[in-house]
């Protein structure tokens, strides 16, 4: 089971509840499609706080959406690439953290101390019921994969486990480190060099 | 890879996949520039797929207005609508009705194509936002699959009949509407006589007339329940409304027929709308709905041209068949009706059950409103409300038009237990219905025509009047707001207590967003009447105008006094005088706040807004149905590449019979479906007369149409495949040619 997924989506939770709140991520994402502050075709804000357990406050881009996402109980930063996405699903899960771990950081530096994403663990989702029922046999079939790929990318163990039990929610990993020992600046750099020269 | 298409292909009624894979061939053919961008537009709006904001390609980023660089550079799905731009899907729901599998499909679409949230529309449709065109053929077969279209959900057609959600539940109904909204909507889906319509033409039915909630004083074409005993016997029909509507102009609603059998009421339907179609606005769109066609004429000289084109409807099985099918629309609940038993009540459950559950007549059920903000829910709460619904109500939901979810039959013993599993997913609010409960368009949001923030606002005083709702008096909480971004109406602003629509005033060298407050609408009486305009304010001064207004109301009514009565009573005058506080423009210096829109922290502009599409393009039947044609020989093409050379002759004869037809409707609009009529009809019409001849060819390529229809040859192969595709292309370039060569003379 390699087949690159329709979307493929990565979130990274916040590792407390931020003094900022959703309302003031709004000006944020507006000032980065000012400022383009983020890579992407960055098309426009759109404000979804008022649904309980929503995706918050979503930066819609022509490649991919990007969410101050409230869903699962847990705040976080939810990249999901829509489009151009790379022809193995290795690249792609590659492109997928790297912009998403990109972003996170670019949200952290907005508000030093306050927003701060727990790299450990990551949600990773692949919106592709085509290919991605949520089915045991379906993680089993990538399991091996996912662990290898996600190890060579952080660099040390990563364990994979079904985040959802409902088979028609999206199937979505949860991925954790063994350790939270790695550096987010050098893991970034490593994976654009690595996406550059692919 | 596989294919949805293949992997449904068993499940998607045929027609409706006929349908989708000629749509996906209009595509091919517009990428290809094949197929002209109006043409186009009309045909993608047809099947529900709509521009969004920005899809020209510009954007005010708050300090200047930015290209947007699509990868497919100037690729256009329509005038001024670049092929990449993010799009609106709209999903028809007629009568609101959903199933729980239903409810899971929408949801995986809302995941996969679009941002993860479902959006409930004044019409009782479901909205995707942010959709890639790409995406849409998929997205629609996997809907047909389940029984759903989005055939005909924008355009210049029949859109999503609308019906009381309490139909069949009722204690103040005449009799169940739901099974004739659902025959109308069959009926008129894809029908030859709502294909060349120049506007959009909304149909509702209702119960009865004295709730809102069928609105048919505001609907192009309206319902109304009625019996009547004929020969000692009680006959169901209906009271015929006609030319209601909201928009710029709002207008209400004609009687045309006191009292319409059932027998009778799809013929009218049917007459309407070829009076519609013949007589309607098509050049001028903004004086192109029903209802101008109705004061033009005078209701009376409307109603002779219905009748004169009664008489000659052609005669259709379908007009009568479904009355013996009206018996089998039964509702089957998830459980046995039973009494509330004594359960221990969660802390809230007493005001919900004063807000949001109805008492229906069947005893032992009742129905309930969830409070869907803004009418949005996420894909994940529409999984949860799906297991829901199987666990307390079956298939038993609807979705209503002030944009939240019903659930029907549920069993009053179960009451508790559901109010519990609500809450647990986000939907367990009070107040349905009331003031904090507002209806909004998209907007600023995603809509190109908007000029202020409907949604931004709308969160706003809602999450206002939350934190006060306790406080408030009755009479203030029973209030019905209601908010458009703009002046057309989405929001059905003219039918609230208090309405807003967004327009823009100008202070110094800036545009601040405002809207203009509208007065005393009624929502019942089936939207009895509408309310007065009494200026506008800056969007930033709404919170405390509404304050105000709600206030002096609470103050100054009268025992009884409803708001609507208040309103007339205290008179616009004074009522402007009261606003004119509010009504001050501050310099930018003074106030940069109120030049950015709620929910939006760029400085305010007007320069993003659109070319609508809501009133579609007015493209002619002739071209709508020939773009068919073609797609269909597309399709052929297809065939012939995949070596299914019997399939590809099959679609290049019918390709060429479309292109007869296309041509035959403009001078006889019931040529029908059968290919020997067609054929003849053609032959006679433009062969015999010559009017097809080509200048060279003489009649030569209409003989390719003749000689295939009298018969296959032999042989299927490779060689005849190529050969009747090549015809077929030069019969629909003949045709095309002729008809523009002849349409002053057979259409004008």
């Amino acid at each position: 089971m390699t087949i690159v997924p329709k979307r493929l989506g990565v979130k990274f939770s916040l590792k407390q509840q931020p003094t900022l709140q959703p309302e003031d991520i709004l000006p944020i994402f507006q000032r980065w499609i000012q400022d383009h502050s983020i890579d992407g075709m960055l098309i426009d804000v759109i404000d979804y706080k008022h649904v309980p357990d929503g995706p918050g406050i979503v930066l819609i881009a022509d490649e991919f959406d990007l969410a101050y996402d409230l869903s699962d109980g847990e705040i976080g930063l939810y990249y999901v690439r829509k489009r151009e996405l790379p022809d193995t699903l290795k690249e792609a899960l590659r492109l997928v953290i790297s912009r998403a771990l990109a972003a996170a950081r670019a949200l952290e530096a907005e508000a030093p101390g306050d927003i701060e994403f727990y790299y450990r663990s990551a949600k990773i989702s692949f919106l592709d019921r085509i290919h991605y029922r949520n089915e045991p046999e379906i993680f089993e079939a990538i399991r091996s994969i996912m662990t290898e790929t996600l190890g060579g990318i952080f660099g040390i163990n990563v364990e994979v486990a079904r985040q959802y039990d409902d088979p028609r929610a999206v199937f979505a990993l949860r991925c954790t480190a063994e350790s939270a020992n790695f550096d987010i600046e050098a893991l970034i750099a490593r994976l654009d060099a690595s996406l550059q020269s692919a | 890879m596989t294919t949805w298409k293949e992997i449904l292909k068993d499940e998607i009624p045929p027609e409706m996949g006929k349908l989708i894979d000629t749509y996906e061939a209009q595509m091919e053919l517009r990428k290809q520039g094949k197929l002209d961008e109006k043409v186009f537009a009309e045909a993608r709006l047809r099947k529900g797929v709509y521009g969004q904001r920005y899809d020209n390609g510009q954007r005010h980023d708050g300090v200047r207005t930015r290209d947007l660089a699509f990868p497919s550079g100037e690729a256009v799905k329509g005038p001024d609508t670049l092929w990449d731009a993010p799009g609106m899907q709209r999903i028809k729901i007629p009568y609101g009705g959903l199933t729980a599998e239903q409810l899971e499909v929408l949801s995986e679409l809302a995941d996969e194509y679009s941002d993860g949230i479902l959006h409930i529309t004044t019409r009782q449709d479901i909205q995707l936002h942010y959709v890639h065109i790409d995406d849409t053929p998929d997205l629609m077969r996997r809907l047909a699959a389940v029984g759903i279209t989005t055939q005909e959900a924008c355009g210049n057609s029949v859109r999503n009949i609308t019906a009381c959600t309490l139909a069949g539940v009722c204690h103040d109904e005449v009799f169940d509407v739901s099974p004739y909204a659902d025959a109308m909507t069959q009926f008129l889906l894809n029908h030859d006589d709502v294909q060349d319509f120049g506007r959009k033409f909304k149909v509702a039915f209702s119960g009865c007339a004295g709730h809102a909630c069928g609105l048919v004083m505001m609907h192009d074409l309206g319902l109304l329940a009625q019996t009547r005993e004929i020969d000692g016997i009680t006959v169901r029909g209906f009271t015929v409304y006609v030319g209601g509507g909201l928009g710029t102009v709002p207008h209400q609603a004609k009687v045309l027929a006191e009292f319409c059998t059932e027998e009778e009421l799809l013929p009218l339907t049917q007459a309407v709308a070829r009076v519609f179609a013949r007589l309607g606005e098509k050049k001028n769109r903004n004086r192109a709905r029903i209802k101008f066609l109705v004061s033009k004429l005078g209701i009376e000289e409307f109603r002779r041209e219905v009748e004169e084109e009664l008489k000659i409807v052609p005669h259709d099985n379908r007009h009568t068949a479904y009355i013996d099918t009206l018996s089998e629309f039964t509702y089957k609940p998830a459980k046995a009706g039973m009494a509330l038993n004594g359960a221990t009540l969660r802390e809230g459950f007493v005001e919900w059950y004063r807000t949001n559950v109805y008492r229906q007549v069947q005893s032992g059920y009742s129905t309930i409103t969830l409070n869907t903000p803004l009418g949005d829910f996420t894909a994940q709460q529409g999984f949860q409300l799906a297991n829901i619904a199987r666990r307390y109500v079956g298939d038993n939901i609807r979705l209503s038009v002030e944009q939240n979810v019903i659930l029907r039959w549920v069993a009053d013993a179960d009451l508790p237990a559901i109010y519990r599993d609500l809450c647990s997913i986000g939907l367990g609010d009070a107040n349905a219905g009331a003031i904090v409960d507002i209806t909004a368009c998209p907007g600023t949001d995603t809509c190109k025509l908007g000029i202020a923030s409907s949604r931004g606002l709308t969160a706003e005083l809602r999450t206002r009047l939350l934190e006060k709702i306790n406080q408030l008096p009755d009479a203030v909480r029973e209030l019905k707001i209601k908010v458009s971004g703009c002046f057309n109406s989405c929001g059905q602003h003219h039918v609230a207590d208090i309405g807003f629509f967004g327009n823009s005033r100008r202070s110094g060298n800036h545009k601040m967003p405002h809207f203009q407050v509208v007065l005393g609408g009624q929502w019942q009486q089936n939207a009895g009447s509408y309310g007065l305009a009494v200026g506008a304010v800056p969007a930033r001064r709404v919170p405390e105008v509404l304050e105000a207004l709600t206030e002096r109301y609470v103050a100054e009514r009268g025992e009884g006094e409803n708001f609507q009565t208040w309103v007339k009573d205290l008179g616009r005058k004074e009522i402007k005088a009261m606003l004119q506080p509010y009504m001050k423009l501050p310099s930018f210096e003074e106030k940069p706040g109120y030049f950015s829109d709620w929910g939006d922290s760029r400085v305010y502009t007007i320069d993003d807004i659109g070319v609508g599409e809501c009133a579609g393009e007015v493209v002619s039947l002739f071209s709508m149905e020939i773009s068919k044609a073609e797609s269909t020989q597309f399709e052929a093409l297809i065939a012939l590449d995949d070596g299914d050379y019997r399939l590809a002759d099959e679609q290049a004869y019918k390709a060429m019979v479309m292109a007869a037809r296309a041509l035959v409707r403009t001078k006889n609009l019931d040529v029908g479906d059968d290919y020997d009529i067609i054929v003849d009809e053609f032959r006679s019409r433009f062969y015999d007369t010559e009017l097809i001849y080509d200048r060279f060819a003489k009649g030569k390529f209409a003989r390719y149409l003749f000689k295939r229809h009298e018969g296959l040859p032999d042989r299927i192969n490779e060689d005849y495949a190529h050969q009747i595709i090549d015809e077929t292309q030069l019969f629909i370039e003949n045709v095309h040619t002729a008809e523009q060569r002849i349409n002053g003379v057979i259409v004008g």
